[in-house]
């Protein structure tokens, strides 16, 4: 599967997202975490105690006379990069960083340019890819997410929240845009609450997850959820989006 | 005086531009609220409501888009770009502040 | 651009891009007062600390961290000591009435005028203003 996490910031994205990554790789699957946040949060979430590790320098070598700027570097390759330099974490997920914002601007952009063509050469029938993009509307605009053929909107049951994610709607429907959207209410605390995300956005909601006193305490420690509170309703509402994906991957396999 | 918030997203952000421009106001002083955010939702915070601010936001779309002249000077920006918002602050949406010349 | 606008006697407030993106773009001295507004979780304190740098490093004026959401003023306010070091902080209680005014779609000080967290939020603008005059 290739799906990106997408929300306002501090909607739980990289929360869900790193759950949703361990849970699937806990069935066996090989799991690539992308990280495409220049203020990485995946890390915690993994429970991988990461913050920096962006793709270093070296992979990348300026291009030829009159070609791209940069190239991977000769012996490089997607597979031999996720090898070398995505990190491994709990459950053996692979974590993909995009680059941090704490380094210098060329390296950066170095960086970046190699989780680009990681990401464009992966080979997806080995790795099922979980994205984590950046708060806001930037990244999704400028087609960030488009390795994704299934993007799942996290909302909150706030005004500025749906705000936020009606106008990531309307970006989904550009040209490069996901197949399938799915819609995942978080923080839910009121009765109606997924029934009114799911009336401001014209779509249903495809699972709800509870609020959780238990996960907002491990995030003031740092720690995962899935290390704070494995049984709880989090983790239990993650799990059934990761059947319901898995589900609905199923169904395209076997579709003639 | 010019102040800056800054922050995480869903740290508290805009509510506490929101309080602040509105309290500042409350105070007689006349207060510019700038939402610089590539999704903005200040107006929500500031209590000028849902509908208008998706209207601003609209207006604001249409312009990165090259749909509207862009504005003269900051008075023009508001007044085309923003509204007035509960306690006479003056809301302006202006997602990219940073560049001095969008487009 | 906030420099080149003719905003007179108006006091601006800036509400920027999460994250650090417009801090980095801004140029320097662009403004006199940067409200560094933090949650006391590590990730939210790891965006903070850059912020905290970025403001200082391009003289943004006097930098004050708004640690919200604060559940133990001692447990919450270590961590913040641990990532942020000597910051000026204000604290702003963690507060129902902040989720309620947002699920609603209201303004904070319309919603629940003297809830905990707006008392603090309006105390800080004594804090800047005594101090600045």
């Amino acid at each position: 599967m290739k799906v990106a996490f997408v929300g306002k910031g501090g909607s739980g994205k990289s929360t869900i997202a790193g759950t949703f990554a361990r849970v699937l790789a806990r069935r066996g699957e090989a799991v690539l975490a992308l990280d495409s946040d220049p203020l990485p949060g995946l890390p915690y979430a993994l429970g991988l105690p990461v913050d920096d590790r962006p793709i270093p320098d070296d992979a990348v070598v300026a291009g030829p006379e009159g070609g791209p700027r940069w190239v991977l570097s000769p012996g490089l390759d997607p597979a031999t990069i996720i090898e070398r330099y995505a990190v491994l974490g709990p459950d053996d997920v692979r974590y993909l960083q995009f680059g941090n914002t704490s380094g210098h601007i060329s390296t950066i952009q170095r960086a970046q340019f190699a989780w680009s063509e990681t990401v464009k050469g992966v080979d997806t029938d080995r790795w099922n890819l979980v994205g984590d993009l950046p708060g806001g509307t930037r990244q999704a605009m400028l087609g960030w997410g488009s390795y994704a053929d299934c993007a799942i909107l996290v909302a909150e049951p706030t005004s500025k929240s749906l705000h936020s994610a009606r106008r990531l709607l309307r970006l989904s429907d550009a040209d490069w845009g996901p197949t399938t959207v799915l819609i995942v209410a978080n923080k839910v605390r009121h009765a109606d609450d997924a029934e009114r995300i799911s009336s401001r956005l014209e779509r249903p909601v495809t699972i709800v997850v509870p609020m959780s006193a238990e996960i907002m305490a491990g995030d003031r420690l740092g720690v995962a959820p899935l290390d704070v509170d494995p049984d709880g309703s989090f983790v239990e509402s993650v799990r059934a989006l990761v059947d319901h994906v898995a589900g609905l991957y199923h169904h395209v396999e076997e579709a003639p | 005086m010019k102040i800056a918030v800054v922050g995480k997203g869903g740290a508290g952000k805009t509510t506490t531009s929101a309080v602040l421009a509105r309290s500042l106001a409350r105070q007689g002083r006349e207060v510019v609220a700038l939402d610089c955010d590539t999704n903005p939702n200040l107006g929500i915070s500031l209590g000028v409501g849902d509908l208008e601010t998706e209207r601003l936001v609209s207006l604001r779309e249409q312009l990165d888009d090259g749909d509207v002249e862009h504005a003269a000077d900051w008075d023009e920006i508001l007044d085309r770009f923003g509204t007035d918002g509960p306690d006479g602050v003056r809301l302006g949406v202006i997602t990219r502040i940073e560049n001095p010349d969008p487009g | 651009m906030l420099s080149s606008g003719e905003f007179g006697t108006s006091i601006v407030v800036a509400d920027l891009e999460a994250g650090i993106g417009t801090l980095s773009r801004l140029g320097d001295s662009q403004v006199d007062l940067t409200l560094v507004v933090v949650e006391p979780t590590p990730r939210s304190l790891d965006v903070g600390r850059r912020a905290i740098d970025l403001a200082r490093e391009n003289k943004q004026g006097r930098v004050i961290v708004v640690v919200n959401k604060v559940v133990d003023v001692e447990t919450d306010l270590a961590l913040v000591r641990e990532k942020l070091g000597d910051a000026e902080l204000v604290v702003v209680p963690d507060d129902d009435a902040v989720l309620d005014a947002d699920r609603a779609g209201t303004a904070l000080l319309d919603h629940a005028p003297d809830c905990p967290a707006a008392r603090a939020l309006v105390e800080l603008v004594d804090l800047v203003f005594d101090s600045a005059a």
